[in-house]
């Protein structure tokens, strides 16, 4: 058995009057790989943005290695274990692919520049874009952006990776790309939470899925199970209109 | 000496006789406008980043209130330095720190501070601007990888912002290098003025005037120019460099960047 790294307890946030997480409960084993699927609307972006607190929740709890991340850890640290990578890549414009992926490590680890570029390296080669560092964001295309994306996360250590649709910005030539890549950090054992379209890098590469709708998780089993054999109407219903579409 | 006659004779005589006096005054304007640019531009910045700090309800309140307070202020700030005239703001300044506060300000420091004041509140609203105008996704990302609301600001934010402002910048430039006419009020010896006492011996006004809007000309275009270098700088080189290839990973080509649109 590995161990918990993430819980969160009864996840709750109101945009208003308008409840978009209710009560949403679930934890994060270390090394494992868990896709969150649902239709738009669901909930899916709005629980990982809770998670880094790029949303302040309006209740429940988050913990990482057992402890409440808001009482017992300083946002800064934590922010910096848990890694995201964005639908639309956020790569700093005004920077280089390079000083992208340096500049977590130098401000917010402490590193000095020289480690820092060499991880940098390290990372870029890994996502194949190590030739790529001397360019500017905006001089690359959208697939080579989301894999220096992911580099950049990379270079912060994180225990826990997070995916906000990270393919769903991208032309389809260069899905495949992207979703390689993310394969392959899911065989190092990197823990990762995926929210995605793409039922059948879910269907292959998670050892979870979860499904969520309408602000709650509706159903969470091991891919062969939810996706051959699911329980809720609603994940039925979700299922064979997207995969109908997909295959 | 033989009294000039035509235009192109007056013109000549006039920067024999004044040529200095003109230098002088160009040379004031330049410096008045020139730092009281720069200053106004730090000021806004200033003004601009606490404007901008996102005030949460969630906050203590010995952050929130502070906070709020001077947001306001500075708010205030804005309002009355934008909506009255320099020329007004030059003549309370000046006289009121010499009737209340006992203060005789070098005219030359009362006019960098008057043009840095005014200036700084057209900055702060241009920079808040900038600062809005930049992809909400460029501080999201800041923020999900541990950097603080300051250092997202000054290593991300900022420098994007600035440079998207930068045809404002040189706008305002351009503003303070001609308004800083209106402080002959305070007898601030820049162009205008000089200008004027020049005008006055002989007077022709047509002529030093015509000669004093050359130079006015000359000093807006060198500096839009200027400025439109320091964009290209800004923007980087327009090409980039491909390290290693698949059989020699010491190689390295240089590739162009498509046409700008």
């Amino acid at each position: 058995m590995s161990e918990r790294i993430l819980e969160v307890r009864s996840l709750q946030k109101s945009f208003g009057a308008h409840e978009v997480l209710k009560n949403i409960t679930f934890s994060v084993d270390a090394g494992e790989v868990i896709c969150i699927i649902g239709s738009s609307g669901s909930g899916k972006s709005t629980l990982l943005r809770c998670i880094n607190y790029l949303e302040e929740p309006t209740g429940g709890d988050i913990l990482f290695h057992g402890k409440n991340v808001e009482k017992e850890w300083k946002r800064g640290e934590f922010l910096s274990k848990v890694g995201m990578v964005f639908q639309s890549f956020n790569l700093f414009a005004n920077m280089s692919v390079m000083e992208n992926c340096v500049i977590g490590q130098m401000r917010v680890l402490g590193r000095n520049r020289k480690d820092a570029e060499e991880k940098a390296v390290y990372y870029l080669e890994k996502v194949g874009m190590a030739p790529y560092r001397a360019a500017r964001p905006g001089q690359l295309s959208g697939g080579q952006k989301q894999r220096v994306a992911i580099a950049r996360a990379l270079c912060m250590d994180p225990e826990v990776l997070l995916f906000d649709e990270p393919t769903s910005a991208l032309d389809p030539e260069m899905v495949g790309e992207v979703l390689s890549v993310m394969k392959q950090l899911a065989e190092a054992n990197l823990t990762m939470l995926i929210v995605t379209h793409e039922m059948s890098f879910a269907r292959d590469v998670a050892d979870r899925v979860i499904f969520m709708d309408q602000g709650v998780i509706t159903e969470d089993a091991a891919p062969g199970e939810l996706f051959t054999n699911p329980k809720q109407p609603r994940t039925r219903e979700f299922l064979s209109r997207v995969i109908s579409r997909q295959l | 000496m033989v009294r000039p006659t035509t235009f192109f004779q007056w013109v000549e005589f006039l920067l024999q006789q004044y040529g200095s006096l003109f230098l002088r005054g160009t040379g004031i304007t330049l410096l008045v406008a020139i730092t009281g640019t720069v200053l106004g531009f730090l000021l806004g910045l200033l003004v601009a980043i606490v404007r901008t700090i996102p005030v949460s309800r969630k906050d203590p309140w010995y952050k929130r209130i502070p906070l709020k307070i001077a947001q306001f202020l500075l708010g205030m700030y804005i309002e009355v330095f934008r909506g009255t005239p320099m020329m007004v703001q030059a003549m309370i300044i000046y006289y009121g720190a010499m009737q209340y506060l006992d203060l005789r300000m070098p005219v030359l420091v009362a006019a960098v501070v008057i043009v840095s004041i005014n200036t700084g509140a057209y900055m702060a609203e241009i920079i808040r601007g900038g600062i809005i105008s930049v992809d909400k996704g460029q501080k999201e990302a800041a923020y999900a990888m541990g950097l603080t609301h300051w250092q997202s600001m000054t290593g991300v934010v900022l420098p994007q912002a600035v440079r998207n402002i930068m045809p404002s910048i040189g706008n305002e430039f351009v503003v303070n290098i001609k308004d800083s006419s209106v402080l002959n009020v305070i007898s601030v010896g820049e162009l205008f003025f000089m200008s004027k006492s020049a005008a006055g011996t002989y007077l022709r006004y047509f002529e030093v005037f015509f000669i004093t809007g050359c130079i006015y000309l000359v000093l807006t275009i060198s500096i839009t120019r200027i400025l439109r270098l320091v964009e290209k700088k800004m923007d980087g080189k327009n090409h980039y460099t491909i390290y290693g290839s698949q059989s020699d990973s010491k190689s390295s080509i240089t590739v162009a960047d498509k046409e700008e649109a």
